[in-house]
Parts: C-alpha cells; structure tokens; sequence
C-alpha cells in the first residue's frame, strides 16, 4: 500500500528529530573545522558549544508539550525518549572534556574521534526513541560502527587493533543475533511497529509460546552483548584495555546504558513481558546473578585497572537486570524508573572513575592497579575525586551510588525476588574489595615516583563535575526521582493507546 | 531549636571542610580548627541534655524532632519512601553526648600526631558525622545511610595512621562490618515491606515500626518461620558484629591494636556502641517476640562473651591488645543486660528485668568512658616508651606517677569498683539478670574477678615492682593534649558513678517503653 501525501505529511515532524539531526551536522561541522583549522583546541570547543544545539531541542521537547510520535511510530518522542536523549548528552560532554589530552598525546586523530563519538551518540538518542523494530536496528548500528572504529584509533598499538577487530566481528555477530529475534517477532505478527506487535501478541498469542520465547531470548542474547551480560560478557576485558581510555569511558556507560533504553523498549511496548512472564523473569534473574557474581568476583584478580573497570561494568549491569527482572514481575514500572535513576548515576560515577583513570594514564602513561600507588602525595584533589566515584560504584553512602542500590534493590525486594536481592547485596559487598583496593593505593602506599603531576583543567572539570554530582545527587535525589518516574510511566502509558 | 540535631550532624562535617581549606603546613591552625569545631559540636550535644527539661521522652516521644520528606515516590505496587527524620529519646542522647565528647577528646589526644594532619583531623571529623547521624536518626533508612557513612573513613585512618599491622586490620574491620550490614539491609528491606503488607503505610518511620510490629510467617522446607524472627537475625547479625559477640568478634583485637590512640578512643568508645543502640533500638524495639525466643540463647552468648573476652586478656603480652580483649568482655555486659530484661514477659520480675536493661544501656555510656581513658592511658605509655609490651616493663610508677595514677584509676573502674561509672552498670545488670537467668548471671560474675585479676596483673608488672633501669629517663605525662582527657574521663566516670541517679532518670522513660514492649509479647 503506498500512502498518498495527506497521509505521510502529518507523519513528518522534523522538529521531534531536530536533536539528532542537528548533532549529526555538528559531527560533520567538526569533521569541517579539523580540516580547516586543524587546531585540536577549535575542535574540541566546536563539539563543546555545538552540544548545546540538540541539548537545547531536546530539553525544548522535553518542557512543551508535543506529539510523541512522527514517522508513523518509527519516532517516539516520550519522556521516557527524552530522559534518555538528555543522558546521552550528558555522556557525551563529560567524555570529550575527558578526552582532551589524552587524544591528543595517544590518538592524533582528532576530528575522528570527536566526530565518531558525536554519531554515535546520535545513534544512542534514537535508540532510546524508537517505537520500530528496524529502526532499532539500524540505530544500533549507527552506534555501533563509530564505536568499532573509535576502539582501533591507537593506530601504532596492536592491542588497540586487536580490540577494534574483535569488537567488529563479535558486535556483528551479536547483530545478527538480534536481528534474527527481531525477524522471528516480525514473522509470527506481520508487523515491524512496537504497539501493533502488542496488539497482535495479545490478540492472538497464548502465553509461554515457543517461538516467541525463542525471539525473546534472541533479542536478549543481541542485546545482552551490548549490556555485557554474562555470557555475552567476553568482548568487554579485551576492548576496555585496549582501546583508547576515553573511548572506553564511552563504551562502559553508552553502549550500555543505550542496550538497556532499547531493550527496555523492546520489551515492555512490543508486550513481550506480559507474554511469558515466569520464563521471562527466571531467564533474567539467572542471568542477573551469573552477571553480578562472574563480574565482582573476577574484578577482585585484576592487575590492569581498565580490565578491572571491564569486570566492574559488567557487575554493574547485573544490578541494573535486577532491577528489569522486577519491572518484569510486576509488569508496572516500577522496577524501570529504579533502573532509569541507577543508569544515570551510574554514568555520572563511572565517567568520573575514568577520568581519574586518564589522568593517570596521561601522567604515567600507564595503566596498571599498582600504579595508583601513592596517587593522594601527587595530586590529592584528584585522588579524592576518584576515589569518590569508585566508592560510589561500590554503594557506599552518602554518594548517590548508595541509594540507586538501595532503590533496586527494594523494587525487586518489593516483587518478591528476595534471593535476588539477598544475592545482589552480598556482591555489593564483594564489589567493595577491589574498589577499596584502588582507594588504598591512593592513600596507604607510598608513591612509587615522588612529585606532582597536574591534569589538564578539562580532565578536572569532569572528575568535577562527576564527584561533585555524586555527592549532590543524594540530597536531591527526590527531585531526580521526580524526573526518573514519569519517564518510566511514559513508556506504559504506550502501550495502553 | 528543631534544626539542632542537624548542626550537630553536619557540623562536624562542614569543619572538616574547613580543615581540608587551610594549608597544609599550617598544621598548628588545623588542630586548633579541629578542636574548636569538636568543642562546639560537645558544646551542642550538652543543650540536647539542657534543652530536654528533664522530659526525655521514648521513641514514641522524641526531643528535637526535625521531619522532612526526602524520597516519596509511588511507582506501580512499589512505594519507597525515605524521610529526613532525626529526633533523639534519653538513650540517644547519652550516646549522642558520649560521641561529642568522645570526639572532642579524641582531636585533643591527637595533637601529637605529625603525619598528614589535615587528612586525618578531616576524617575524624566525617567519622564523627557518621556516629552522630546513626544515633540521631528516626527513619531506618537513614540510620542505615548513616551507618554506612562511618565505613570508609575508619577504613582510612586504621588503614594510614594505624602500626605495622595496619593494613591487615583495616581490611579485616571493613570486611566484617560491610558484610554485617549487607545482611542488615536485607533485615530491614523485609522490615520495611513486610509491615507495608501488613498495615498499607510503608514508611521507614522508627516511631510507626515501634507500634506496628512485624507478623506472620513464611514456609520454609517443612518449618514454618516467623518473619519477625528472620529480620530480627539479619539485623542482629549486622550488629553482633558491631558490639561484637562471640563468635564474630575477630576483627576487633587486630583493629584495635593497630589503629592510632585516639581512634582505638572512638572504635572502642562509640563504634562498638552503635552495634549495641541498634539492639536496644531495633531489636527489642521492633522485633520484641523474636528476642524474647532468642533470649536464653542471647545469654550463654554473653556469658560466653564476658568469659571468654576476660580468658583472652588474662593471656596477652600486649597492653593495648589486653585492652581490647576486655572490651569484647565488657560488652558481654550489655548483652546478658538485654538477655534478662526479655527472657520473661508479663508482670514477673518487671523491676529487675527494667533494672537489668537499664543496666546495660548505662554499661554502653560507662564502658565508652572507661575503655577510652584506658586507651588513652595505653597511648600516653607508648608514646613515651615505643612499646607496649607487659614483660618489657618494670616499676615505671617510679618515673611517671601521674600516668601510673591515671591507669590504676581507669583499672579500678574497668573493673566494677564501687563510686565508679563501670560499678553502677555491672551492679544493676547483675541484679537485675539474677532474677531472671540466675545461671548465667552467676557464670558472668567471674568476669568481674577475672577483670580485676587480668587488669590488676597487668598494673603490678607495668607499674610497680622493681624500677627497670631502662626506663630510667621516662618522662611523665606533660602536655595538655595527654592531661585533658584523662582528666575530663576521670571526672565523668566519678559523676556517673557517684551520681547515678541522674544518670538514670535519663534513661529511664526510653527503658520503660522498652519494656512495655517486650511485656506486649505476652498479650499476642
């Protein structure tokens, strides 16, 4: 059927599209200004300022009312869309002010990595807002490729090489996976538009039916490679150590926090979760627990401290499934504005460690656990910064970390998955061990190599920006709930209409 | 005045700020900052004491309430909701009061140290912040959130400051006390939504928990097990670990000997405190069935506490270590206090068993007192001597009578003399367990004669007896930061032990809420 113009032209709304749109100009703007003017400090404000563009949009979409959707549901602008557009933002200018030395002493391509690290954030803010299953592929893959390149930038490095090769062959991999659960769901329901799959699912569909649990665990495997879940989990040590830090940085918190919004789409617009919900619910408490424990436990052996941020990540993403296997259970949103408000401290924490992480790769050039040694004589804000982050990630109060825990915690307690909680607290406090580790080579050792060093003044402002936001986000965490909440109602209030 | 529970909250904090601002080879300027910042923050406690009129209410009628929300949110079936909520009954304000001066002393007993000043004055201060908050707060949360807070920087300065064993025992401390409270969170998660279920409010609220007690029960394999008795031994446990009970007290010698004078003070002095509060507060306040099942149990363990603890110090070679082998012992003292007041319910023994919890509460302010001035007596030899071995010391009266009279008189009250703080309590806590669980009571007496064995033993070969020539250049104690504590210490533990009374009126209303509760038991 081919829609005539008075159909298709109410479906085009530019303005919803105006955040991507305009970053992606601001990606080849950058492109344009490191020809031009090759100057890495030119480069780096232009994607600086230019941030402000689509951020302006999005938090203009986000204060007046709109139609949520454009391009016949392919675009979905909710609050759910915008909570999640305005994170990805937020990575993006914590990691390009964390970036900056470290780009321009290691990886000498700096348009590239700007540019890159710009398109896949536009990648990410559709994956958030998109109510189309081949619109969530393509968006991922438009995360994806500049992530492949960026992890290979180190061009005189092998590790780095390796690194980009095994991350484009098991992220296509993990494509196809998905892209096959993805077709399977297309095949029993005709259709590729999330509420008309939920539609079709409840019209038609008996719960715990085999080859719909077979989509469901396909798209879990896709994604559970962009989450690191185990067992999808085994990329994450290899590519975090050896791609560029910042880049790292990014893929801990974006790609992770971009599977988790599509995935969280995917499942509750598309009704999957209310389908088969006790296969659902065990699959993902087996795989929370598996991811939690593997993660913690493997961080604790780590010598190289990226490869530790690796497992730690991976740890991370456990707690966060067990706040998604609660949403599951309930089918209400509780669990999801738990994760929703877990995912945004924890991008703010994790970004934070990794600039502590860089700078002390920029000073010592190097990268190992022991080399913190003695970090608190060299540079103690630093120090103090870092260690705050890390202390955040291991949920100790008063840092925000603290009370994302507890939230999840207490939504899945809520919903009766006691084990998976008692679990979950018990690798909290495994998880303590190897961040502690960090914190006491900060302050108990002596420094192997004696004087200061200074990190540049956008390394500091993103450790900043992050230990200060930690700390400041448990007294307003109620105003941030606030925010975390109808965004987590917006994506039922879909799936009613 | 409903913000004053604030200030002496984050005053501290905001102190150590300041102290983190001032340069670091200022470090005349940091100390006298720290203890200016203490001083006013002890000054604060003592008007919770003043402002009170001496109407110092229970949980159901707290002084200095101060309530705002902080986290309400609704979502789906799931309420969570946590308030900003500090308020202080008599038992909270002993502690409280205990903490500011505990603390104050502490910065004072710490002008000697030379080594990174400004972080260690900066930490002792956050430390302070985090106890104060655990005994001001209302809501279970935040006495949860402010639990956690005391971790890291105790970590931090047994981990830097700490002797040659340092790392080991702070490693052990943060181990143990973060498993604790893992499990602890489990208890009050359950707490929290099992009364939810049960009554519709869900609140963290401690005045509402205090009157709304956690029912029913869940299958578990073939037995049936009350929910009340499983929260009671998630978050018991996290405070077994605290005070700390045979069989989780390992982490406490190796703590205690390696962390600095002053902060083995705080570690001894109010730490092992808060592991004791949280019993009184939550255990017997929230889970009374459950306790009174546990009782019996809880007193073998607090005898076996008070004995084993008192067997421990007899055989150490290591002052300090003796030390904090008796305060494993001491602590035993608080518990078998607990056990008698809850082993019988109903009008039987009522006087007794209110004495023996009085007791116990009174044992928590009077051990804080007495083992920080040991401690600090501990401290002021070895900073003069560089070692705290028994066997290496002969006669030292001779050549520091002022440190000697210091000991013997914080010894005379470890050991229950009469006039003392330590006599008061283990008085009280004897009689009073004696009519209920006289086999005990009796097994637990021989602490006292074990005390005054190890802890006399010990004075005779450090202090008396032939002056080894050795130490024939000791000096004595000298400076004001060694004298003002062992002072002020001295005079509190006269007034609470000459004085009782007003010590007890204090406490009481608090105690007989308590006991209220417990005898409601008998009526379900």
């Amino acid at each position: 059927m081919i829609a005539s113009v008075a159909q298709i032209a109410p479906n085009i709304n530019l303005y919803l599209l105006a955040p991507e749109l305009s970053l992606v100009l601001l990606a080849m703007i950058v492109i344009l200004v490191d020809l031009v003017v090759r100057r890495h400090m030119a480069v780096v404000g232009t994607a600086l300022v230019g941030l402000a563009i689509p951020a302006g949009f999005t938090f203009a979409l986000g204060a007046t009312p709109h139609p949520t959707q454009a391009f016949f549901n392919m675009l979905l602008v909710d609050q759910y869309a915008i909570f999640f557009e305005l994170l990805f933002l937020l990575i993006g200018v914590i990691t390009i002010l964390a970036s900056y030395d470290y780009v321009v002493k290691e990886v000498k391509a700096v348009g590239e990595f700007y540019a890159l690290l710009l398109l896949s954030v536009a990648g990410m803010m559709l994956m958030a807002s998109t109510g189309e299953l081949i619109s969530i592929y393509i968006s991922l893959e438009l995360t994806s490729f500049p992530l492949y390149i960026m992890a290979g930038l180190l061009r005189h490095d092998d590790r780095s090489a390796e690194a980009a090769v095994k991350y484009v062959l098991l992220g296509a991999m993990s494509s196809a996976i998905l892209l096959y659960g993805l077709a399977l769901l297309y095949g029993l329901t005709g259709t590729t538009d999330l509420a008309s799959v939920a539609a079709t699912l409840r019209a038609g569909f008996r719960s715990n039916n085999l080859l719909l649990l077979l989509a469901d665990v396909l798209i879990f495997a896709g994604f559970g490679f962009k989450i690191s879940a185990v067992p999808f989990h085994m990329w994450a040590p290899d590519i975090y150590e050896g791609a560029p830090t910042p880049a790292t940085a990014f893929f801990s918190v974006g790609s992770k926090a971009a599977g988790f919004a599509a995935l969280i789409r995917i499942v509750i617009d598309a009704g999957l979760g209310g389908m088969s919900p006790t296969a659902l619910v065990a699959l993902v408490s087996f795989i929370a627990i598996l991811t939690m424990t593997l993660g913690n436990v493997v961080a604790i052996v780590q010598t190289n401290v990226k490869r530790m941020m690796a497992y730690s990540s991976i740890g991370q993403a456990g707690y966060i499934l067990v706040g998604f296997a609660a949403s599951l259970v309930s089918g209400k949103p509780d669990g999801n504005s738990a994760v929703l408000f877990f995912l945004l401290v924890y991008v703010v924490t994790n970004l934070g460690a990794f600039a502590g992480i860089i700078a002390l790769a920029n000073a010592t050039g190097r990268e190992s656990i022991r080399d913190f040694q003695g970090m608190h004589w060299r540079n103690p804000l630093l120090a103090l910064g870092t260690a705050i982050c890390l202390l955040s990630l291991a949920g100790m109060p008063p840092m925000a970390g603290f009370l994302a825990k507890v939230y999840i915690f207490a939504a899945a307690w809520q919903q009766g998955l006691t084990w998976l909680v008692v679990i979950a607290v018990l690798n909290s406090a495994v998880s303590l061990v190897y961040y502690l580790r960090i914190v006491r080579m900060m302050y108990f050792s002596q420094p192997v190599k004696p004087g200061y060093f200074t990190a540049s003044g956008s390394l500091s402002a993103a450790l900043g920006i992050s230990a200060i936001g930690v700390l400041v986000m448990t007294p307003l965490v109620g105003v941030l709930l606030a925010q975390a909440q109808p965004a987590a109602n917006s994506l039922f209030s879909f799936l009613v209409h | 005045m409903s913000f004053l529970l604030t200030l002496i909250i984050f005053l501290p904090t905001a102190g150590a700020l300041g102290v983190l601002l001032i340069p670091a080879k200022q470090v005349r300027a940091i100390r006298w900052f720290a203890a200016i910042t203490a001083a006013v923050v002890f000054a604060l406690t003592l008007i919770l004491y003043f402002g009170a009129h001496n109407n110092f209410g229970d949980i159901n009628h707290l002084n200095f309430v101060q309530h705002v929300p902080w986290i309400n949110i609704t979502v789906g079936s799931l309420a969570f909701k946590i308030d900003y909520f500090l308020g202080v009954d008599g038992l909270a304000t002993t502690m409280v009061i205990l903490n500011g001066l505990l603390s104050f002393l502490a910065v004072v007993g710490s002008w000697h140290i030379e080594a990174r000043v400004k972080e260690y004055m900066a930490l002792l201060l956050i430390l302070e912040t985090g106890v104060m908050g655990v005994f001001a707060a209302a809501d279970l949360f935040l006495f949860f959130l402010f639990w956690e807070v005391e971790l890291i920087p105790m970590f931090l300065l047994i981990g830097i400051w700490g002797g040659a064993n340092r790392e080991y025992a702070a490693w052990k401390f943060i181990l143990y006390t973060l498993v604790g409270s893992a499990i602890m969170l489990a208890g009050i998660l359950l707490l929290y939504f099992g009364v939810g279920v049960q009554t519709g409010v869900y609140t963290a609220d401690m005045t509402y928990l205090a009157n709304h007690f956690l029912q029913g029960s869940i299958p578990i394999g073939s037995l049936t097990v009350s929910l009340q008795l499983i929260a009671f031994f998630l978050t018991f446990f996290g405070f077994a670990v605290k005070i700390p009970m045979f069989p989780f007290h390992t982490w406490l010698p190796d703590a205690h000997t390696e962390a600095p004078t002053a902060v083995s003070v705080i570690l001894a002095g109010v730490l092992l405190k808060m592991g004791a509060y949280g019993l009184l507060r939550i255990d017997v306040g929230f889970f009374p069935q459950a306790v009174h099942l546990f009782a019996p149990y809880l007193g073998v363990l607090a005898v076996i506490n008070v004995l084993y603890g008192a067997g421990c110090s007899m055989i150490q070679s290591d002052i300090k270590k003796m030390i904090a082998y008796s305060s494993i012992s001491h602590m035993g003292y608080v518990l078998l206090g607990v056990a008698g007041a809850t082993a019988v319910v109903g009008a039987s023994a009522l006087t007794y068993r209110q004495a023996a919890l009085t007791g116990a509460a009174l044992q928590m302010f009077a051990h804080g007192t007495i083992t920080g001035m040991l401690f600090f007596c501990v401290g002021v030899v070895y900073e003069k001597a560089h070692t705290r071995q028994i066997a290496e010391f002969s006669g030292i009266a001779a050549r520091m009578p002022l440190a000697a009279t210091a000991f013997s008189f914080a010894v005379f009250a470890s050991l229950g003399l009469p006039a003392l703080s330590g006599f008061v309590a283990e008085y009280l806590v004897f009689t009073g367990t004696f009519a209920v669980l006289p086999i005990d009571t009796g097994f637990a007496a021989f602490g006292i004669v074990l005390t005054a064995g190890y802890l006399l033993w010990m004075i005779k070969r450090v202090f008396y007896g032939p002056l080894n020539i050795r130490w024939n250049g000791l000096a004595d104690i000298n400076t004001v930061g060694e004298i003002l504590p062992l002072a002020a210490l001295m005079v509190v533990i006269l007034l609470v032990g000459l004085w009782p009374g007003w010590f007890v009126d204090i406490l009481q209303p608090s105690m007989t809420q308590l006991i209220h509760v417990i005898n409601g038991v008998a009526m379900h």
